[in-house]
């Protein structure tokens, strides 16, 4: 550092002192010696010019002498003169070239300006070009904005409108749950007072059950109080002779009567009870009441069943084969129809059949018997196409329905009692109304119809193209077709009319819930086989049995519940059993075979 | 800025004038009075480049058969005309009034003191002599004698006509140094003496010493002509004057040389009595 300022010293010393020297020793000369030297040159010009007028005043006197020395005088002042002329010439020209430089510089200078002047012009027309475009890109700019607002707008108004739709939705909802819950309370609110209505109708029923029982009980007390005729020769054979008469069981005092011999044979218990049994309570010994669909009606309930053991009675029933076998409604007698035309009535006491008469009138085989539901009337399906009934008091034929093409396999009465419905081997089943005695429907099943039961609404039908086919009776059309794997032989329906009994040619029961429509329980054996297209089968009264008959002579018997054999009775019958049929009273068990004989079976 | 300040100084240097009054001596026979020409010297030139107005100012006033070859003289001195003028002038003239009187002679040729100058021809020779023998002291003649013709030329060219930028174009290669070395081989310089049977001073003196240390105008002096120097407490008995000026005695001599040589590339150093008055 120290250095460079050195450095600089010294230079600088030198510099000025360069300075100082020029100060004295040129400029304070420059001026003057330039000055001093134009005028040397002015004096010099001067005396030149003075030495001509001179020579040329003194040139005439002088002649060739003066002229001589004029001559040199003048030469010398020609060489000055010269000498200066050409010096003015040289700085002339000087000037004048200097001159036409500087008009060059000048003719370049305008030429760059005229460029820059066209870059210029070039210039501001791109701009105007540029703020045009400007001006067209902010227009287009605008207009975007615009529309931009305007979808913006839109979309708002689209978000407010969901919105506000949302809300709705939300209130609806509300308002749905709300009505949901309303309604639930309503339904249950509905369901416990039909709950409360059912129970007091049920203890309304049960009060006034109780209220005829009472009064039952009391009519038979009275009843029993009366002293009665004991002949001792009082028995069956009296019986069979005025069977007509005696035949009516509408009447309850009449099996007051034989009851009160036959204590041996009935149920254990006094009169009183048996009385009971038949008619109301339901004993639960043997019948399964614990299912809904087995719950019976206090009304129409049967007393004790009882499977059957032992063949009581084997007695020879008609000429030939047996086709048929019914108890009717009291159990206290029973029918029997064969291939001899006739319907053999037969009456049971003490565990036989005693004959009690025979029903005639038709022309070819029975097919099925059929009793009202009191007992007033048996109806008969025959061979010979139609189907009769007579009265029972006095076994009178009564009506004959004619009307079918081919052989009537079955005839049921209808529930009113006013009215048949019949079906026959011509595919075809017939109503008929007992009134007019005309058949008022003819209704075409489409195949040969082996058997029938009725319920209020409904004709179910059994057929040989193994449907069974449920007709509604007001409506007169086929409601169902339920197919079964073989042909149909016989259909009974329990005691409250919930459950169809089956029985098809491939040997198998079936029961099937009507409700429901589904095959609640099947049956099938070892042994069992179909005899025939009309082996009949049947429930037991509390509908916790069935049987049914073999083609080799045995009788079998289903426990209802467990779907398992229950009993196998055999080495009775000779040949095969064609129908069974269960007393309502449940105390015995009827069977007929092909080889004419019939068998009554109880438990003892 | 030193860099502005070196051309500044090699700028001053070049332009430097001496203001001069040519007399004719009054022994010539002239036709009339002459008078005195004054004219500024170029100092870094030479007499016969520059004096040609003079002659033809002073010819007008005397007969051809008068003149022979024209001579200057200072107080009686011959001047020679192969030293240059700013020599010349602080050698005789530096501390008198000015301007300086020169008395021209155009008779009696001083053959004794001077070399004719029949042209100027001669002087460019001469000139481009003192180029190439400083050249030799500084670069063993290598940059000399790697210039063309034409560049020698140029260089004698642009001192006569004073055109300092055509000069210099090609006189800063004779200045330049491997810089490695810090400086030229020898220092081309020549001390003159105004009392002394010696023209000059000129000997091999390097600007660098062997440590690397760059030798000053006063190292030159101690070693070439120490009484020039004023030791302490001595009163100061002479002038050493480049230029007309008396640079600092620790000015690096490198620089001086590069800066302060006159055209001829030499460093002309002029060592003159202080004045008494």
């Amino acid at each position: 550092m120290a250095e460079r300022r050195a450095d600089c010293s010294w230079k600088r010393h030198i510099s000025d002192q360069l300075k100082l020297r020029d100060r004295v020793q040129r400029h304070t000369f420059e001026e003057i010696v330039q000055q001093y030297n134009r005028l040397l040159e002015k004096s010099d010009l001067q005396a030149v010019l003075t030495e001509r007028y001179q020579i040329e005043k003194y040139d005439v006197q002088r002649g060739h002498e003066a002229s001589s020395l004029d001559a040199s005088r003048s030469d010398s002042l020609h060489q000055e003169m010269s000498q200066m002329r050409i010096r003015h010439q040289e700085e002339l020209t000087e000037l004048h070239k200097k001159r036409g430089e500087l008009a060059q510089t000048v003719i370049e200078l305008n030429n760059q300006i005229q460029q820059k002047d066209r870059e210029i012009q070039s210039n501001e027309a791109r701009m105007l070009e540029y703020q045009q475009q400007i001006a067209s890109l902010e227009g287009d700019c605008r207009d975007l904005r615009n529309s931009l607002q305007e979808l913006e707008m839109a979309n708002q108004t689209l978000k407010d409108e969901y919105d506000a739709l949302q809300i709705t939705f939300s209130a609806l909802e509300e308002k749905l749950r709300k009505t949901s819950e309303d309604n639930q309370e309503l339904v249950s609110r509905w369901m416990a007072e039909k709950a409360l209505e059912a129970n007091r109708l049920n203890a309304e029923n049960e009060k006034d059950t109780r209220r005829r029982q009472a009064k039952l009980q009391k009519d038979l007390a009275d009843a029993a109080k009366e002293p009665l005729p004991i002949e001792q020769d009082d028995d069956i054979e009296v019986l069979a002779e005025d069977g007509g008469k005696g035949a009516g069981e509408t009447s309850p005092n009449r099996p007051i009567s034989r009851t009160a011999r036959k204590t041996s044979q009935q149920p254990q218990g006094g009169l009183l009870d048996s009385i009971s049994n038949i008619f109301g309570r339901r004993r639960s010994a043997n019948s399964f009441g614990t299912s809904p669909e087995t719950t019976e009606p206090p009304s129409g309930g049967c007393a004790e069943v009882r499977v059957p053991t032992t063949a009581l009675h084997v007695f020879e029933a008609h000429d030939g084969e047996v086709n048929t076998v019914r108890f009717s409604p009291g159990s206290r007698l029973l029918a029997t129809g064969g291939m001899d035309r006739r319907v053999k009535l037969w009456e049971v006491v003490a565990g036989r059949c005693e004959a009690k008469g025979a029903l005639t009138g038709s022309n070819a085989g029975i097919t099925s018997i059929d009793f009202d539901s009191a007992g007033s009337y048996l109806l008969a399906a025959s061979n010979d196409f139609a189907s009769r009934i007579w009265t029972m008091d006095d076994y009178r034929l009564r009506h004959t329905l004619t009307g079918h093409s081919g052989k009537v396999l079955s005839a049921r009465f209808l529930l009113d009692n006013a009215r048949i419905v019949s079906g026959s081997y011509d595919r075809t089943l017939k109503l008929w109304d007992l009134r007019s005695k005309v058949c008022m429907k003819t209704v075409f099943a489409g195949s040969s119809c082996n058997d029938i039961v009725c319920t209020e609404q409904c004709v179910m039908s059994g057929h040989f193209d193994k449907k069974v086919r449920f007709w509604d009776i007001r409506a007169e059309s086929i409601v169902r077709e339920m197919e079964l794997l073989g042909r149909v032989t016989s259909l009974d329906l329990n005691h409250d009319r919930s459950e169809l009994l089956t029985c098809s040619r491939d040997d198998v029961l079936k029961i099937i819930d009507l409700r429901s429509n589904a095959i609640r329980q099947t049956f099938s054996a070892q042994g069992f086989k179909c005899g025939a297209d009309w082996t009949r089968v049947t429930f037991s009264p509390d509908g916790s049995y069935v049987a049914g008959g073999s083609a080799d002579g045995a009788l079998y018997v289903w426990n209802v519940l467990t779907g398992k054999l229950d009993r196998t009775l055999d080495r009775n019958h000779s040949s095969a059993i064609n129908s069974v049929s269960w007393s309502p009273s449940g105390t015995y068990v009827a069977s007929v075979e092909k080889g004419s004989r019939a068998i009554l079976w109880s438990d003892m | 800025s030193t860099m502005a300040d070196d051309k500044d100084v090699l700028r001053d240097v070049w332009f430097g004038r001496i203001p001069t009054c040519f007399t004719l001596n009054p022994d010539e026979v002239t036709e009339r009075e002459a008078e005195a020409y004054y004219l500024l010297l170029p100092r870094v030139s030479y007499l016969p480049v520059v004096t040609d107005k003079v002659k033809k100012h002073f010819l007008k006033v005397m007969r051809a058969e008068d003149v022979e070859e024209m001579w200057f003289e200072y107080e009686g001195t011959p001047l020679k005309w192969h030293y240059p003028i700013g020599v010349l002038f602080d050698l005789h003239a530096s501390n008198t009034v000015l301007p300086w009187n020169i008395t021209v002679h155009f008779k009696n040729f001083p053959d004794q003191d001077l070399l004719h100058c029949p042209s100027n021809s001669i002087v460019e020779a001469h000139f481009m002599s003192s180029i190439k023998e400083a050249d030799a002291l500084k670069h063993k003649s290598q940059v000399v004698n790697d210039m063309q013709k034409k560049d020698h030329k140029q260089l004698w060219m642009g001192l006569q006509n004073d055109k300092f930028d055509q000069f210099w174009a090609m006189n800063r290669k004779l200045m330049e140094y491997p810089t490695e070395d810090g400086g030229f081989r020898y220092i081309p310089f020549r001390i003159y003496q105004t009392l002394s049977d010696r023209p000059f001073i000129q000997k091999l003196f390097r600007p660098v010493s062997p440590d690397c240390n760059a030798h000053t105008l006063g190292d030159l002096l101690k070693e070439m002509y120490p009484d020039a120097l004023t030791n302490d407490g001595e009163q100061k008995r002479y002038q050493v004057l480049i230029h007309g000026i008396e640079p600092l005695l620790e000015t690096p001599l490198q620089w001086l040389s590069e800066h302060l040589s006159h055209p001829d590339n030499f460093l002309h150093i002029c060592v003159v009595p202080v004045p008494t008055d």
